[in-house]
């Protein structure tokens, strides 16, 4: 047995003593844990009476007995039970991956809204990219109601500092951007995200920041050059300035993998005048056919339907288990952005990303050690391929985190 | 067995074509399309310079095909500085095709020589270009001279014929793909054996691009250094692969070249004046380099084609552009020297000679650079030459310029693409690039109301594409600019016109200088390079209509062969029977596209329910690692089905680039498949990727806490407080919202704590004071403290708990009886530098009795400041 192989065996089997340990009965925690707990998911300083009920809980605060969990995952729960968790923590969490920029400072919109509720209602965050949901605020909250054409209602519910964890209710995201239920795509076709990666080029912004997003992993990092190139459309210049080995050297990587899929958006564009998410089914925007003279012999876009070229080849390491393979190919392939959403959020990659920006948000830092990693794969184990709880996933990365 | 295609223009419908296809016994010919230019406009004859000796007062022409022999070819060939001064009835050199007694026996002559079908296979055109110097080539490059040969026979022929013409497709000799070396990645085996013992010691003097009279192509870059950078002979190799053919070394270029000329060799700088040993050594080291290479071997449970070479296809490209008004013509087909020749056929030539950063690019074509060590690169036509456009222009009154060029950026400005001008500020015309726009420049006399003229001496104002199109790309474009003096100006870009109506009205050359020169990839004076590559450049002395635009866009440009892969054997079909056609030619100096892939027999015979999976192409014994745009082909090869055309059954729309390796002379190429008649190759899939998890040394670990970002200061504030800001007023003005807002963004963005910076701490203050007045001014949290008590009363020892005490425990986390936190501050050690500690040494005495004997504090001021300090600690702000 090589090294390598060795220490991951040991690396699995810690793994698996951690996932065992999650299940079980929390070891108990000092006032400092939960202060740091605390501090870590609200943002904001517990008072006495509270750290007083997250030290050493047996279960017996009410969300921690609707939710049975004891000990420092219960001080979770009660510290998530803080507004601010959702106002602050929640926000922050999410405002960076609803614009170009990866920017917090921007105003509260309907995906960010959409993922805290998700969060507090404990939905299973692998229908982030593909559910007809929508969270708004409760009518009479705020003066504007939700709407397609502008971000009003929740910029003002922010101006107000209004409670989030109480005012947010869940609508079909259909109802609210008029656009047919079978082509809402969870927050891919939220308001925000058409404003920030629908808007003009040609619409593989969306596919790009949706790995950087929600993949973690931008994409260089993906790059593979073996798959085929067949889909790669007309715009790409395959001799950039002249030197196509710029093209069969750096482009190629990651148009084989990245067009295939940005197909799926073939009918969404956001309307820049009007201000709304725009859906043209059955009609390929004609972004998809900017300078289609670059490359003629390229693909041209002629509907939706896409190819996941990485369930095979290097990439297949992405672990995709959803239900769209093609018994032949071994590729995954669906019809619109809904269905890829699903794809792509029913992977190990979704899984691992989502972990690991929670680890990001609680730890303060990426996992860097034996230990960290070990925790993050053990929560991945208890997740496997099933729902993703986002607060438990908080808690369980918040009890490692809350030190010594 | 052989196949005939019509070839007119590439945009014809093929499959109209199929329907008249006829079958033959042993070959199909298909109807010549007819397509081609619609027009029966004359080409342009031969301008001045003509050098023939006596006019014709023979026989006149007895039909119009004699007459337009006479006019195209006849005329242009006769000169003695060309075939009269032998191929005549004085001389008797035979065949006499050029006889001045009687156009008709030399008609009579010529049609032996030539091949109507296709004209760049004519005899005449093979003799006067044969290599090494052509059969009494009037100029240096014996190819210009076959290219000018052809044109002629063009314009002679297609006229006559309709412009259709016909491509023979015949088998080619089946072979099995060979195995074969490859060049190896690492240069250190080409350094070993090549470059050093020959190539830098015998051919740095030229060579290089160091040399002080540098010669592309630079295998022998930096041969003068002692020690060359590995950089240097990484260049050195990549120009030197394509003069080596490791499967046959005496056949490399570089044995060839430095050979005696008994040997079929150039005798090019032999070292020592000795070329018999000049080409053993070279011929020694050139083996030595390919026995240290071992070759690679086919992978026997392939199911692959027959093989072929680039040259061994059937040439599909040539003489389907619209010509008839060309009056200057670069196809930059020479690929060696300094010079780029005018193979329009109409005299005087516009040859340009190269100055600077020039080098030739693969497929045909020049790149235009600005390496400083050569200077800016330009290709410039000589004045008395270049006064042909003048002369010729200004008699139409109007002209078209054509280019097909790659744009190296899309960042440079007034950079002149085709030039006919003096300098900065003085032109006939120009086309140059301006970041994402074409620029047309022009001077005519047009003149206002008033005389004044509408044009300056530099050809402004400029027409330019749209800003907002972004039209120009840094990638292959095909771009024409026309003018007439109906329509003005116009810009086409890849066959579609882009410009808007010209603002300027139409007027005449007659103001034009004839001492202007014409240069293509900058100013004559050198300071307006146009960094890219230029693939073809033409002047017409039209303005080309909008379908002569397209059709010459649909000819496209560069060298193409039609393919034939022979599949017979696999399909259990009848020997070179049928074959997988493509469409391939070198697509730039490092790449080949090929397209529009066929399945097609030869013998007549229709195929069909033949599965085909998964079709790949090989280079030199094994798959192409990138560009295979037909691995997921799924589709039956079936030629009785309804979707055929005149080539067969297309396979696929897309074209696939894969990457040079030997160059178009030594590449071998076959086809690869998954799934070919049921016969099956279990591919392997590539290995997964190992991503491994990141693991921080000691010395990059991160901290174990952070500081908290702006809204959770904020909230935090709040929670301390009891202040919540988006309510809290005073006097209409919401001071602590106001405040937030200000300096939501100089707060920390982000908890790592390395990245907190002073600047964020004086935002912090600013934040904590206003927090702390709404709070000492709402009094919520302090609800015995008497705020309205003088200073010294309030804060007296006994009483100043009673407003500490409150903030600690909300601040802080722990209160004075309470169970402490370990990791804040302890309430004793808190309240001690608030409220308690005498001073002590360095250590200044507690906050509360210095701010007391502050000169006019009140009390809410004192208590405002203590607030502001605990909440401004680090107390609070790490987490």
């Amino acid at each position: 047995m090589n090294n390598r192989m060795w220490k991951t065996r040991v690396r699995i089997t810690l793994a698996a003593l951690l996932a065992v340990m999650l299940a079980g009965p929390a070891a108990a925690q000092t006032r400092e844990q939960a202060k740091r707990i605390y501090d870590r998911l609200a943002g904001v300083p517990p008072t006495e009476s509270v750290l007083n009920a997250m030290v050493n809980n047996t279960g017996t605060d009410p969300v921690c007995a609707a939710n049975g969990v004891t000990g420092a995952e219960c001080a979770a729960y009660i510290a998530m039970e803080d507004p601010s968790f959702y106002n602050v923590t929640l926000k922050n969490f999410a405002a960076p991956w609803t614009n170009r920029d990866r920017s917090v400072f921007v105003p509260l919109n309907d995906y960010v809204a959409t993922v805290i509720g998700m969060i507090r209602d404990d939905v299973d965050f692998r229908t982030v990219l593909s559910a007809d949901l929508q969270y708004v605020g409760r009518p009479g909250t705020v003066g504007t109601a939700p709407a397609a054409a502008n971000n009003n209602h929740y910029e003002q519910l922010e101006a107000g500092n209004h409670d989030l964890k109480a005012v947010l209710e869940p609508t079909t995201q259909s109802s609210v951007n008029g656009i047919p239920s079978t082509a809402t795509s969870g927050v891919i076709t939220s308001r925000a995200a058409a404003e920030a990666f629908f808007v003009a080029g040609t619409n593989r912004a969306m596919f790009r920041f949706t790995m950087v997003n929600h993949f973690c992993t931008d994409m260089e990092q993906l790059h593979d050059p073996s798959l085929s190139p067949d889909r790669i459309r007309q715009d790409v210049s395959r001799s950039p300035g002249g030197d196509s080995r710029l093209f069969l050297n750096n482009c190629v990587g990651c148009h084989t993998g990245m067009d295939p899929m940005a197909q799926a958006y073939a009918y969404y564009n956001y309307d820049e005048t009007g201000g709304a998410i725009q859906y043209t089914a059955g009609n390929v925007q004609s972004k998809y056919f900017n300078n289609d003279l670059n490359f003629p012999q390229g693909f041209r876009t002629p509907d939706e339907q896409w190819t996941n070229y990485w369930r095979t080849g290097q990439n297949r390491y992405l672990g995709f288990y959803g239900p769209g393979a093609d018994p032949v190919t071994g590729f995954g392939e669906g019809t619109g952005a809904k269905s890829l959403g699903v794809e792509l959020s029913n992977s190990s990659q979704f899984a691992s990303c989502q972990v690991r920006k929670v680890f990001k948000a609680v730890c303060l830092r990426e996992p860097e050690t034996t230990n960290d990693h070990n925790r993050v794969d053990a929560i991945l184990t208890s997740i496997g391929q099933g729902p993703i709880i986002m607060k438990q996933v908080f808690a369980d990365t918040a009890e490692y985190c809350m030190g010594q | 067995m052989t196949k005939a295609i019509g070839i007119a223009t590439r945009a014809l419908n093929r499959r109209s074509l199929r329907a008249a296809t006829t079958v033959l016994l042993t070959s199909i010919v298909l109807a010549a399309c007819g397509g081609g230019a619609s027009t029966v406009e004359n080409p342009v004859t031969q301008g001045t310079g003509n050098t023939n000796d006596n006019p014709y007062t023979g026989p006149v022409a007895a039909d119009a095909d004699v007459l337009k022999f006479q006019q195209e070819f006849w005329g242009n060939a006769k000169t003695t500085d060309r075939c009269g001064s032998c191929h005549n009835e004085t001389v008797g050199q035979v065949p006499m095709f050029v006889r001045n007694d009687d156009v008709n026996l030399a008609y009579a002559e010529a049609v032996t020589v030539v091949n109507r079908d296709q004209p760049s296979l004519s005899d005449i055109v093979a003799k006067v270009s044969s290599p090494p110097v052509g059969h009494n080539c009037w100029v240096a490059d014996p190819g210009v001279c076959g290219t000018i040969m052809t044109t002629w026979i063009e314009n002679w022929i297609g006229a006559t014929s309709g412009g259709g013409r016909q491509i023979v497709l015949t088998p080619p000799t089946s072979s099995d793909p060979s195995n074969s070396k490859n060049f190896p990645d690492d240069p250190a085996l080409f350094q070993q054996f090549v470059y050093e013992p020959i190539l830098s010691s015998y051919c740095a003097g030229c060579h290089s691009s160091e040399s002080s009279t540098p010669q592309q192509p630079y295998f022998a870059e930096a041969g003068n250094d002692p020690a060359p950078p590995a950089a240097a002979i990484a260049s050195a190799y990549e120009a030197a692969k394509s003069k080596i053919n490791l499967d046959s070394p005496g056949d490399s270029r570089f044995v060839i070249k430095v050979s005696p000329g008994a040997q079929g060799g150039e005798a090019h700088n032999c070292w020592n004046n000795d070329c018999p040993t000049s080409s053993t050594q070279m011929l020694n080291a050139v083996t030595a380099f390919a026995n240290a290479i071992d070759p690679t071997e086919i992978d026997p449970n392939l199911v692959y084609s027959q093989a072929v070479r680039l040259v061994d296809g059937t040439v599909a490209s040539g003489g389907n552009r619209y010509e008839n008004d060309q009056i200057a013509l670069w196809e930059f087909k020479t690929g060696t020297g300094s010079t780029a020749f005018d193979t329009s056929g109409v005299d005087p030539a516009i040859d340009l000679n190269f100055s600077g950063d020039v080098t030739w690019y693969g497929g045909w074509g020049i790149t235009i650079g600005a390496n400083p060590a050569q200077g800016p690169g330009k290709a410039q036509g000589s004045t008395t030459s270049s006064r042909k456009l003048a002369t010729v222009l200004q008699e139409s009154g109007e002209f078209s310029i054509e280019a097909w060029v790659v744009p190296a950026n899309v960042t440079q400005e007034m950079a002149r693409i085709v030039t006919y001008s003096g300098g900065q500020t003085t032109r006939n015309f120009a086309l140059q690039q301006t970041l994402y726009n074409y620029d047309f420049l022009l001077r005519t006399n047009a003149a206002d109301a008033n005389g004044d003229p509408l044009t300056s001496l530099n050809g402004d104002p400029q027409l330019s594409t749209p800003d907002a199109a972004e039209v120009l790309q840094a990638t292959l474009q095909h771009v024409v600019a026309t003018y007439n003096p109906i329509d003005g100006r116009r810009i086409y870009v890849n066959g579609t016109l882009v410009s808007a109506v010209d603002p300027v009205p139409g007027g005449t050359f007659v103001d034009w200088q004839d001492t202007f020169a014409l240069v293509l990839g900058n100013e004559t004076s050198s300071d307006g390079t146009f960094e890219g590559t230029f693939r073809l450049a033409a002047v017409h002395r039209r303005s080309l209509t909008q379908e002569q635009i397209q059709q010459n866009f649909d000819a496209g440009v560069g060298e193409r062969f039609y393919l034939l892969f022979d599949i017979s054997a696999r399909i259990g079909a009848p020997v070179q029977s049928s074959y997988i056609l493509f469409e391939a030619q070198q697509f730039d100096s490092y790449a080949y596209l090929f397209e529009e892939p066929h399945f097609t027999t030869l013998d007549g015979s229709a195929p069909t329910g033949i599965t085909m999976q998964g079709m790949r192409i090989a280079m030199n014994g094994r798959e192409a690692p990138v560009g295979q745009s037909y691995a997921n082909i799924d589709m039956p090869l079936d030629l009785t089905g309804g979707n055929l055309d005149e080539l067969g059954q297309p396979l696929s729309v897309l074209g696939a680039v894969l990457p040079l390796e030997k160059g178009p002379e030594d590449d071998e190429f076959f086809l690869t498949f998954d799934n070919l008649d049921g016969v099956i190759f279990d591919r392997d899939e590539n290995p997964m990727l190992v991503v491994n998890d990141y693991m921080a040394t000691d010395d990059l670990r991160k901290p174990d806490i952070g500081v908290r970002t702006f809204d959770e200061i904020d909230a935090a504030y709040s929670a301390i407080t009891g202040v919540d800001r988006t309510s809290y007023q005073r006097g209409g003005n919401f001071l602590v919202d106001e405040t937030y807002q200000e300096l939501r963004q100089s707060l920390p963005a982000i908890e790592d704590v390395e990245a907190f910076l002073s600047s964020h701490q004086v935002a912090i203050a600013q934040l904590a004071i206003q927090y702390c007045d709404a709070a000492v001014e709402d009094a919520t949290i302090w609800p015995t403290f008497n705020f309205g008590a003088a200073p010294n009363t309030a804060f007296s020892v006994a009483n100043r708990e009673s407003f500490v005490e409150p903030l600690i425990t909300r601040a802080v986390g722990h209160s004075r009886l309470g169970p402490q936190i370990a990791s804040q501050p302890s309430y004793t050690a808190v309240y001690g530098e608030l409220a308690d500690f005498p001073g002590a040494g360095n250590r200044p005495e507690n906050l509360i009795n210095r701010l007391l004997q502050t000169p006019g504090a009140d009390t809410r001021s004192v208590a405002k400041g203590v607030c502001a300090s605990v909440l401004g600690s680090a107390a609070t702000l790490v987490q």
